[in-house]
């Protein structure tokens, strides 16, 4: 997306933490492809149609985990003070 | 009730207390956000009532727990409960004393857990002839319920004016999506409207991300960072009320049962208020902070149940903060359940006893154990490995796959406005209690204005 901006500051802050704007549009769009994929490909009576898409948002929240990397980081200390 | 039935509670109870063990660990995890839905899914595909409400109790009480450990070790809060405790946990964490504050706010969690679940249990029996009264006012309830929590907010007026204009755009979606004909007549489309309202903030700023404008006078940030000090092994299996003091269990105990009684009040000022209070007169800043975090962890522990049971079990409506937000879908999940035929009316007196009895005891275990012995691997394995976009991620697709089962491809539109309005309006100041309680009050609004 915005590549020239290519400074350490990447990131904005949305419901409490930060995020990447670009990872959030990639999430948002396999979250979203995965649920309603599995939706639509489950058999038609209920609840079926419902759990596939259930289960089709849990997919993509573990492939999302997956491909982005957090943005926090971890500094260990090994005792206070 | 049977022994099978008792295993498949015990096995949803464990499910729950795992799932939200680690959910309720992400920082900005708010309870409405990530109990509801699932617990909507649960009632949507037919399982039965009683499991479902031991794994609500289990979730409610595993992802309340656990906040000890992101706000003891981070001072980051796990959701807004929690947010009155940080400063506390802070003054612990100076001092050198994170382990004893996720010990002292574990062991108050169960205290709370301890004292409210028979109090509520006991208050709700004993409104059971009132009911008959509440109910009698039926709709207009939920339009006076608007009105006190837009009067007791501290946004009153935005939060008052904001009723009728909310309202009318809850109802004109409704009335369209009945004259193009995507839903029957008379079918209130509500479950995914929730959703919008809950998912609202967020939706807003991905509509300002469209705005090149808008995107690039956002506040950048670099990555967040967490200090996290290494503590103690715990080697034994810790007693609650040991590790608590005489006078923090004996203040923890009293402002459980204080949060139980008045259950009709914010879970989040009364937490604040109630803590500060109790505290307010110890002196030396160790010993009031660990007062603090004790008391207010008992109270929010208790403020959960007595929300949740005693609408449940006495009213049948959603008439508290807790009930309306995250215990929302025990109440009302069209088709299953309707404010006509809910758990209320599903479940007996024995029921609710063993669900709830189930679910809080398999929680506070598995949680408190989990949470004093792992708390520095917990946090860790959640903030290394679980991105805030895949949470965004998951929370936009359930929102999207329920909207779209609501009424088709049209309600992911009218999800999005509503949720542009409600994100707009919460950040004008009006609190999400206010806008559930206009959500429920908005066809008796439309009528009585049209004079119907």
């Amino acid at each position: 997306m915005n590549n020239k901006n290519n400074d350490s500051k990447n990131n904005i802050e949305v419901w409490e933490d930060l995020v990447n704007i670009k990872d959030l549009v990639i999430s948002l769009i396999i979250c979203s492809v995965t649920t309603m994929g599995a939706y639509f490909i489950a058999p038609k009576q209920p609840p079926k149609p419902l759990l596939f898409g259930l289960f089709g948002a849990i997919l993509g929240f573990v492939i999302c985990s997956i491909i982005i990397k957090p943005k926090r980081v971890f500094i260990e200390t090994d005792k206070e003070n | 009730m049977d022994i099978v039935l008792i295993l498949q509670m015990i096995l949803a109870a464990v499910i729950a207390a795992v799932m939200y063990t680690i959910i309720g660990a992400a920082p900005g995890a708010d309870e409405t956000a990530t109990i509801a839905p699932v617990t909507l899914v649960l009632v949507l595909s037919g399982v039965k009532p009683v499991i479902i409400l031991a794994f609500f109790i289990s979730a409610i009480v595993a992802s309340k727990l656990i906040d000890a450990v992101p706000v003891s070790i981070a001072g980051i809060p796990a959701g807004v409960m929690s947010t009155p405790m940080v400063e506390h946990a802070m003054v612990l964490k100076k001092n050198g004393l994170t382990d004893t504050s996720i010990r002292k706010i574990a062991s108050g969690a169960i205290i709370g857990t301890i004292v409210s679940v028979p109090v509520s249990l006991f208050l709700a029996r004993a409104l059971i002839p009132f009911s008959a009264v509440i109910k009698q006012y039926g709709d207009p309830v939920f339009f006076i319920g608007a009105i006190l929590l837009a009067l007791m907010s501290k946004n009153k007026w935005i939060s008052l004016a904001a009723i009728l204009p909310f309202a009318l755009l809850i109802q004109g979606l409704r009335y369209l999506y009945w004259g193009i004909g995507v839903v029957p007549k008379g079918t209130n489309v509500f479950t995914s409207f929730f959703l919008a309202i809950t998912i609202g903030p967020v939706i807003l700023i991905l509509f300002e991300l469209l705005n090149k404008e808008k995107r690039d006078n956002m506040k950048r940030f670099d990555k967040k960072e967490i200090h996290l000090k290494k503590v103690e092994e715990i080697k034994k299996f810790p007693n609650p009320f040991k590790i608590l003091t005489k006078k923090e269990v004996g203040y923890s105990a009293l402002a459980s049962l204080i949060g139980s009684v008045t259950f009709i009040l914010s879970p989040v000022g009364l937490t604040t208020f109630l803590g500060e209070l109790f505290s307010s007169r110890t002196k030396d800043p160790v010993e009031k902070a660990s007062l603090a975090v004790a008391t207010m962890e008992a109270l929010a522990q208790a403020t959960y149940f007595s929300g949740t049971l005693i609408p449940l079990v006495a009213l049948g409506i959603p008439l508290s903060p807790m009930s309306i937000g995250p215990a929302n879908p025990l109440f009302n999940a069209p088709p299953v359940f309707t404010l006509q035929h809910n758990m209320h009316h599903i479940l007996t007196n024995s029921d609710f006893v063993w669900a709830t009895v189930i679910g809080a005891a398999v929680a506070a275990a598995f949680t408190y154990f989990i949470t004093v012995k792992y708390s520095r691997q917990i946090c860790a394995f959640v903030f290394k490995r679980i991105p805030h976009e895949a949470l965004l991620g998951l929370f936009f697709s359930l929102v999207l796959l329920l909207a779209f089962m609501d009424a088709g491809w049209i309600n992911v539109a009218g999800v999005l406005l509503l949720g542009i309005v409600a994100g707009t309006l919460y950040r004008l100041g009006v609190n999400y209690g206010v806008l559930f309680m206009i959500l429920y009050s908005a066809p008796w609004i439309i009528k009585t204005i049209a004079g119907q």
